[in-house]
């Protein structure tokens, strides 16, 4: 039974997604374009040099075509379904997040879950599709794949709670939306979204390196293109394990307390 | 004049609205200029690392973020309320406009004072600041004229872009979804000259979704790279032109879809 709920609960946006065929149309399109776009970026700046902050064109490529990639792991829309936390706080309706036999947290985290393997279908299809158009290199070997099959699941995980945390936000303030975007723009910054970490002077990214934001895409990313040797891979494997835990002990202590913070029908 | 007195005195009143939660006003001034930041990070990241970018030199490629931020912050602070009309309308705000005795576009334009448009303008004031001392470039009447039209065109060009998607959310309230992506390709695609692209990507961010318009164009105008934009000459030059009339374009189409569009109830 508990099951067919998680099921339920983790449908929801992506059968949402698939009832509107010009939302999935929509993030074909953007998807292929942007791809395309950033491919040709990376080429036309490499064309008159050589390696460059240790990255070198296919890898820079490669690096910048997964990032919009697994980008798709995170871009759904709820905002559409009327789902997210901000929109439940404006208008009140968190309070049935508290009045279904389902906690809130574990509600939270089965939406993030059929969201990212959603998402995950649609990265994987364009993996394939780059990898056999020669767009992305293959990983260079089986121990490269394994690793940052595992680096990017630790990711996605960190990405979650990071988001998770946002979303408890909305319970403390009642306007957060700037906060909001300054938040995503560090994540999208820090994680190497707009370019490569590697690019970046030497103190921004040993600064990045204190945060949590670049265990979510840096790390997979930079394992999978071979500019993190396999020999460092454990203890970047370690590093973001235990934002893992940290995050997910914070943000349980978050829910606690967000839970006295929520009133139905006036106390 | 009547109307002007009353735009005013809600912007003020807006204003004021924005000053009640004083922390998310100043959240909100810094995520404008952390936006624009962020487009200069990219474009000096990429600077730094290749020289000579499309043979252009650095101080040449600097006023193209320069001339894209300023006319973004503001069509921000001017016409910016369209960007993201698709909440309003599916929040049904369309309907309350339609009855009362003002355009509705001008209701959607001031539906909220915003905030971020302040920080936005004044880091693109800044970089404009440090492009221009930065240039090597004569800097004659013409050109100093030139350029005020080039940011005027591209406010223009770039209210257009995001009116016509505005348009579209009347009907399809999930074409929202769009206009963040447009703003994220403004941001990444219109800030460095476009020739180090393949000639089919530029002539796609030319004629398809016309970014090059913009500032690079202009700006490849007023420094001397115009005939190697691929485009020609002088529809390169006209682009400060070509962002009113893709404006009044724009204009014509939100009318026609608000003619033809039907609330909730039908």
């Amino acid at each position: 039974m508990a099951v067919l709920h998680a099921w339920r609960a983790a449908r929801v946006t992506p059968l949402g997604e698939l009832h509107t065929p010009p939302r999935m149309t929509a993030v074909l399109l953007r998807l292929t374009v942007q791809i395309v776009l950033v491919a040709s970026l990376w080429h036309g700046l490499y064309a008159d040099t050589g390696t460059t902050a240790g990255l070198d064109r296919d890898q820079a490529v490669t690096y910048a075509v997964l990032a919009v990639l697994a980008s798709r792991m995170r871009e759904l829309d709820q905002y559409a379904g009327r789902d997210t936390v901000l929109q439940h706080m404006h208008f009140g309706t968190i309070v049935y997040w508290y009045l279904r036999p389902l906690p809130p947290q574990r509600y939270h985290a089965l939406r993030a879950l059929g969201e990212k393997l959603y998402g995950f279908a649609w990265a994987l299809a364009g993996y394939t599709v780059c990898l056999t158009a020669g767009v992305v290199e293959p990983p260079k070997s089986a121990a490269t794949a394994g690793v940052f099959v595992l680096s990017l699941l630790l990711g996605q995980l960190v990405l979650y709670y990071v988001l998770l945390v946002l979303d408890q936000m909305c319970f403390w303030t009642v306007r957060n939306n700037a906060a909001m975007l300054i938040l995503i723009f560090a994540q999208n910054l820090l994680s190497g979204v707009y370019a490569p970490l590697w690019f970046f002077p030497g103190w921004f990214v040993t600064l990045s390196a204190f945060l949590p934001f670049q265990a979510t895409l840096n790390v997979p990313l930079s394992l999978y293109i071979g500019r993190i040797p396999l020999s460092d891979a454990g203890l970047q494997l370690a590093v973001q394990a235990a934002w893992v835990v940290a995050l997910h002990l914070f943000t349980r202590f978050l829910w606690r307390r967000a839970a006295l913070r929520v009133m139905s029908q006036g106390g | 004049m009547q109307s002007l007195r009353i735009m005013w005195r809600i912007t003020l009143l807006n204003f004021r609205a924005q000053l009640e939660y004083r922390t998310e006003f100043l959240l909100m001034v810094a995520i404008g200029a952390i936006w624009q930041v962020s487009v200069i990070v990219f474009a000096t990241v990429l600077l730094a690392r290749f020289t000579g970018m499309g043979g252009w030199d650095s101080s040449e490629v600097l006023l193209i973020p320069a001339t894209r931020m300023l006319a973004h912050a503001l069509f921000v602070l001017f016409l910016g309320r369209v960007h993201g009309a698709g909440r309003q309308i599916q929040e049904g705000r369309i309907d309350t406009y339609l009855l009362r005795p003002m355009p509705v576009h001008r209701q959607l334009q001031l539906a909220f004072f915003p905030t971020n448009a302040i920080g936005d303008l004044t880091v693109a004031v800044g970089l404009m600041i440090g492009a221009l001392s930065r240039s090597e470039l004569d800097w004659t009447p013409g050109r100093i004229g030139y350029l005020i039209a080039a940011v005027i065109g591209g406010l223009f060009l770039e209210a257009a872009l995001f009116t016509a998607l505005a348009s579209a959310s009347l009907r399809f309230p999930a074409a929202d979804y769009w206009s963040y992506w447009l703003e994220e390709l403004l941001g990444t695609f219109g800030s460095y000259p476009l020739n180090v692209l393949p000639r089919a990507v530029g002539g796609f961010l030319t004629y398809g979704l016309p970014l090059a318009f913009v500032a690079y164009f202009p700006v490849a105008v007023l420094t001397g790279h115009g005939h190697d934009t691929g485009a020609p000459y002088w529809l390169a030059a006209a682009s400060p032109l070509l962002g009113v009339l893709a404006y009044l374009g724009a204009r014509w189409l939100w009318r026609w879809s608000l003619r033809h569009y039907s609330g909730i109830n039908g």
